[in-house]
């Protein structure tokens, strides 16, 4: 697979040593990676870590202290260059606002107004299901809905890229998933998508790569697959209510069980083979019980890789 | 479109929506323009000072005597006061207060003393017959070599006569008191007026005749009133807190809520968007101009007009002022430290500037201070525009904005950050 990638894959972003110095804080300390065409690419880390102010480094905004950012080939730090990249980026802010008395037309006008190439603001209203609140001013809408129409901001120029900066944060779960629906819609539409992230859940169901990122050091980056074989340890099996006395002659056999106080028994495996040796055992046993296979998340990695969890606020600890 | 067009747009719609961002960029001006107007608009006929009298001048059936009711009639033909009467038999200070209750305001009471008639008779035969005495002197001095002694006799028995008739003629006696209040402000002004008519009432009687005569002329072609003072003074001011106030306190919450960083991704410039906020603020004070004009004209008939130089003015004044809110934004963080400077600005110089009050009140050392505030030449350039058509005062004010324009406009887009730190 990797061999696949490398041959189909096209670097648009390349940051190479980057490094952000705010007085005697780095912020962004030496991170080095790339982010290829059409993935969705998602920096998940707790605040503080970095993210946004290696995204607004990449959306141009904010200056670097050394090290290298191109995005499409053109160099952040280069006048000329800017406006390539500018044209070429949609960008969804942390903490998206516009201004309040427009209504989202109006508002999605704004943005689109200031580039040469542009949708119509109908076309990205309709694409993000916004129809009926065109007219509606951008202060009656829903903190979901005003997601939506900055999404909706970030895709008039038509762009090749998306940056989404903690996009759900602060949204509730059913306006979250709605915004997660819109992301798997940018992927479809060929968009590459930069996401940032404090949500373990959001990283893994939407990114094809993740970084994690801690302290303004990127700790490792992959596919979620290849993070989860790498560092999320073994699979679990669940026996639910398999009582006392089946797991005392399981453990005769196998290492790793623990019995929970719901009487399931849980079994630590290895590989396919062991797990199916389990299984055989419990059909020669004759037990007839729930079953479950249980793997590991990105929780799993990020606790491993970290050394900490992220609270729903995004704070490490 | 260009893009700082996009951007005039956006801001003054929004600003036009905004219910709080209307009341105090048209409908505030408006109101104190009304209440300024009501206040000091010398609308005749609205306020007459109050003043007691009790004619002590009686005849022998109790009515006034003559002299005494026309003094009265004289008083009563300035207009400047409600005259009451005050009984005879009363005690005028009690009675007065009692009249006029609590809150009735100050206490003016003039008693025309009785015997008013007689003094002011003997009064008058006494100065003429002075006046005889002293025309005839003369003329004896001046004949004197060419008279006889026969005829020099004559001439000096009968001056002695016409000198111990005067002499005989009582004098100097008081006729008229006046009491006034210590607090009363207007005390002065009502001391001046009654000693003008008694003046012209002794003039008039002794048949003399005004040598020197005032005509009363304005130095500008037209009648104006205080109406006419306030407008352009107005406007002025809040052009000047629709910058440093409005325009600072909206590009803070701008900046806060991440809108203007928002702007800063897409290809926009930051000269664009301050080009469309100063655009923006220039329309909001054109507006503002045009309202308070229309309403100085139909509510208290003034006779502002603006001209050429007026809206050039106003263009000039709203990039001076939005220089000054861009740089006071760049300055500060949070909206409250943006309200709190803009205020701590904007109101002393609102009334330091003569905007409400000609500066020739103040003090000279506030004079000398308010020479370095900019809305001071903006208010006289105003007024120079919309009233007295004084063309070198135009062009002076208009340079030294223009030039303050272009400082403060430079600055300003200086610390208007465009890109993150």
């Amino acid at each position: 697979m990797f061999l696949v990638g490398s041959i189909m894959e096209k670097a648009v972003i390349e940051v190479t040593s980057l490094v952000k110095q705010y007085g005697n804080l780095r912020a962004v300390n030496d991170i080095s990676f790339e982010v290829y065409e059409q993935e969705v690419f998602a920096f998940l880390g707790p605040n503080g870590a970095g993210k946004t102010t290696t995204v607004e480094i990449l959306e141009c905004i904010r200056p670097l202290t050394s090290g290298s950012a191109k995005v499409f080939g053109y160099d952040v730090t280069k006048r000329d260059e800017i406006k390539e990249i500018k044209r070429r980026i949609g960008v969804l802010p942390q903490e998206f606002s516009a201004l309040d008395k427009l209504s989202v037309k109006e508002n999605i006008d704004l943005i689109g107004g200031m580039y040469e190439r542009k949708h119509s603001s109908l076309e990205v209203i309709k694409l993000l299901d916004l129809e009926d609140k065109t007219n509606e001013r951008f202060e009656n809408l829903s903190g979901g809905l005003k997601q939506r129409v900055g999404v909706a901001a970030a895709l008039v120029n038509d762009p090749q890229m998306v940056f989404l900066d903690e996009p759900t944060t602060g949204l509730d779960p059913k306006a979250r998933r709605e915004v997660w629906a819109v992301i798997e819609n940018l992927k479809r539409l060929g968009k590459t998508v930069f996401l940032t992230t404090h949500y373990m859940e959001e990283a893994q169901v939407l990114a094809d790569r993740i970084a994690i990122i801690n302290k303004g050091k990127i700790a490792t980056i992959g596919t979620p697959q290849e993070l989860i074989s790498q560092y999320g340890g073994l699979k679990t099996l669940i026996i639910r209510k398999g009582g006392r006395k089946l797991a005392v002659a399981l453990e005769e056999r196998y290492d790793g069980i623990t019995l929970n106080h719901a009487e399931d028994i849980l079994v630590r495996v290895d590989n396919v083979k062991e797990m199916w040796q389990v299984l055989s055992e419990l059909t020669r046993m004759n037990i007839e019980r729930d079953v479950e296979i249980q793997t590991p998340t990105i929780d799993d990695v990020f606790l491993k890789v970290v050394g900490g969890r992220i609270t729903e606020e995004g704070e490490l600890k | 479109m260009t893009k700082f067009v996009i951007i005039f747009k956006a801001v003054t719609k929004n600003w036009m929506r905004s219910r709080s961002g209307l009341f105090f960029s048209i409908m505030f001006p408006i109101l104190l323009l009304l209440i300024f107007g009501a206040i000091f608009g010398g609308q005749a006929g609205s306020s007459a000072a109050n003043l007691f009298i009790q004619n002590l001048d009686r005849d022998a059936n109790g009515t006034a005597t003559n002299l005494s009711a026309s003094f009265v009639e004289a008083l009563n033909s300035t207009k400047v006061f409600a005259l009451r009467d005050i009984p005879l038999d009363a005690d005028a200070k009690s009675y007065a207060r009692d009249a006029l209750g609590p809150l009735g305001g100050n206490i003016r009471i003039l008693i025309i003393t009785q015997g008013f008639q007689d003094i002011l008779t003997n009064g008058t035969l006494k100065v003429r017959v002075g006046i005889s005495y002293s025309t005839l002197n003369i003329t004896y001095q001046f004949f004197e070599p060419y008279l006889n002694d026969t005829q020099k006799l004559a001439f000096q028995q009968g001056l002695l006569g016409l000198q111990q008739f005067n002499e005989s003629l009582p004098g100097g006696q008081t006729s008229l008191t006046l009491m006034l209040d210590a607090s009363d402000q207007s005390a002065a002004t009502i001391k001046n007026i009654v000693l003008s008519v008694a003046n012209a009432f002794n003039y008039q009687l002794i048949g003399a005749k005004n040598v020197i005569s005032f005509n009363e002329e304005s130095v500008t072609t037209k009648r104006f009133t205080a109406v006419d003072f306030y407008v352009p003074g107005i406007i002025a001011a809040f052009i000047m807190t629709n910058g440093i106030i409005g325009l600072t306190t909206n590009t803070t919450e701008f900046k806060r809520r991440g809108i203007i960083k928002r702007l800063s991704i897409t290809p926009l410039t930051k000269i664009d968007w301050i080009v469309g906020n100063v655009l923006s603020q220039t329309l909001l004070n054109l507006m503002l101009t045009a309202i308070m004009i229309v309403v100085g004209w139909i509510v208290f008939n003034a006779q502002v007009i603006p001209d050429a130089f007026a809206i050039i003015l106003v263009f000039l004044g709203s990039v001076m002022f939005s220089g000054i809110g861009m740089l006071l934004s760049g300055l500060v963080k949070d909206v409250e430290a943006a309200s709190a400077i803009g205020n701590a600005i904007a109101f002393p110089m609102m009334f330091l500037s003569g905007t409400y009050f000609p500066m020739e009140f103040m003090p000279a050392y506030l004079q000398s201070f308010a020479r370095i505030l900019p809305l001071t030449y903006f208010s006289e350039g105003l007024r120079y525009a919309m009233i007295s058509k004084y063309s070198e005062g135009i062009f002076a004010s208009m340079a030294i904005i223009t030039a303050l324009a272009v400082v403060f406009i430079i600055i300003g887009s200086l610390v208007t950050r465009w890109k993150e730190k």
